[in-house]
């Protein structure tokens, strides 16, 4: 069931002044998660390869990059990047405080909170070619590549008291 | 009186760590065994012979010239020695080196060898026994901070992305690590490949310590110019923006 709220939803991009380890990261989005009022979270940074793309070495596994795991709202899933940045979506403004004092909690320096237009609301020509004239959830616009596995890259999370899409 | 080189002007601590480097005269801070910098490197096994490309110069008997009677050759060139790489990346940090300087300080210190500057990245090639005296010099010296720079011979963007939360230099091979003990360790070579065995090279350098040894202007360091930040207006920004200023209206005239 989705919490309604009174305001309208927004929109804030959280931007850490360091690059988050795993268990940081993880530390993070459960302090935000358990916050509540949480629509989508969409979590962005630099690629982490399973294996050496090109050179000399092409081909190598990378065992850093394997199994970086999260658990997030009782589910767990795989990280794809080291995490950067945090875009979220909230149901109304009076959730901003309690993102801005998670942050606080879990971060052990200094962060930016922004708050812009960070997901399109609007469905594009790839999105037509990926998801056809009916997009079962419009959540999933702007949310992962249009180009990514849906399976891989976006997690569902859902409890009684909300529900949101997760990517990577 | 004997001739002293000139190299860069300024008084702030940005202008002296440049002059240092361009001028060679730079402090060493560490001794990284030459075992674990040819290992890093990855060009050949520690130990093994030196691959050639051509028979030493004695052998092949060079044509009667008076450049080459004047220039003596190098090691590597004299014994045939293949044409080998080094890459640095160095972090926007406050890494000690930036690519201009490595290269000024391999162009003017480093004989036969051909530095090539990119944005974020560092190129040094040479004759093989060269470029390891010239790598392990790198290594060895302040030009080096273990945890803002690191040798990427592929995949070496991390120069302008933010630190790991450990203050490390982001590297997507993993290339490095730092240990329990607080010393940095090269765990794959510059290619990526594993290493046998971890090579350590030492701890890295504390937050003041990298401000204080950087060559990179930075508005929250030694800022390059403007209202705020600790640089005067010197004749060497006088100069740049008299040339900006020249190149900009009518293409580059120094009159």
């Amino acid at each position: 069931m989705v919490t309604k709220s009174d305001t309208e939803p927004v929109q804030v991009e959280i931007f850490p002044s360091r690059f988050l380890t795993p268990e940081t990261a993880q530390r993070l989005l459960n302090e935000i998660y358990s916050g509540g009022g949480i629509v989508r979270i969409m979590i962005q940074g630099p690629n982490l390869p399973k294996t050496i793309t090109y050179g000399p070495g092409k081909g190598t596994p990378i065992d850093e990059n394997r199994d970086l795991l999260i658990e997030l709202g009782g589910q767990a899933f795989e990280l794809r990047v080291k995490v950067g940045r945090i875009r979220l979506e909230l149901e109304g403004e009076e959730h901003l405080k309690g993102v801005q004092e998670a942050c606080e909690r879990a971060l052990p320096f200094s962060f930016r909170i922004k708050r812009g237009r960070f997901f399109r609301d609007f469905s594009t020509i790839t999105d037509y070619a990926k998801y056809g004239r009916n997009i079962e959830d419009r959540r999933l616009l702007g949310l992962v590549d249009p180009k990514a596995k849906k399976e891989k890259s976006l997690a569902v999370l859902s409890d009684e008291v909300n529900k949101s899409n997760e990517e990577r | 009186m004997a001739y002293t080189p000139q190299f860069y002007p300024g008084n702030t601590s940005v202008g002296i760590n440049r002059r240092k480097h361009m001028s060679g005269n730079i402090e060493k801070l560490r001794d990284v065994p030459e075992a674990d910098v040819v290992t890093i490197m990855g060009h050949r096994a520690p130990g093994a012979d030196y691959p050639s490309t051509h028979p030493p110069l004695k052998e092949i008997g060079e044509p009667k010239c008076p450049v080459r009677e004047l220039v003596a050759p190098t090691s590597g060139a004299a014994t045939g020695d293949r044409v080998r790489y080094n890459q640095f990346a160095d972090s926007m940090y406050f890494a000690p080196s930036i690519p201009y300087w490595r290269s000024y300080w391999a162009a003017i210190n480093c004989r036969g060898c051909d530095p090539g500057t990119l944005s974020g990245r560092q190129i040094i090639e040479a004759r093989e026994r060269d470029l390891e005296a010239y790598t392990k010099k790198l290594m060895d010296s302040e030009m080096t901070d273990v945890a803002l720079c690191s040798m990427r011979g592929c995949t070496v963007h991390g120069h302008s992305l933010r630190l790991e939360e450990n203050g490390m230099m982001f590297d997507m091979l993993a290339r490095t690590e730092m240990g329990k003990d607080g010393n940095i360790y090269y765990v794959k070579d510059q290619v990526g490949i594993p290493l046998d065995k971890k090579a350590n090279v030492g701890k890295p350098m504390s937050e003041a310590e990298a401000k204080k040894r950087t060559t990179i202007f930075r508005v929250d360091g030694v800022a390059f110019g403007g209202k705020t930040g600790a640089r005067k207006f010197d004749e060497a920004l006088e100069a740049l923006h008299h040339m900006w200023e020249y190149r900009s209206k009518w293409g580059f005239r120094p009159e």
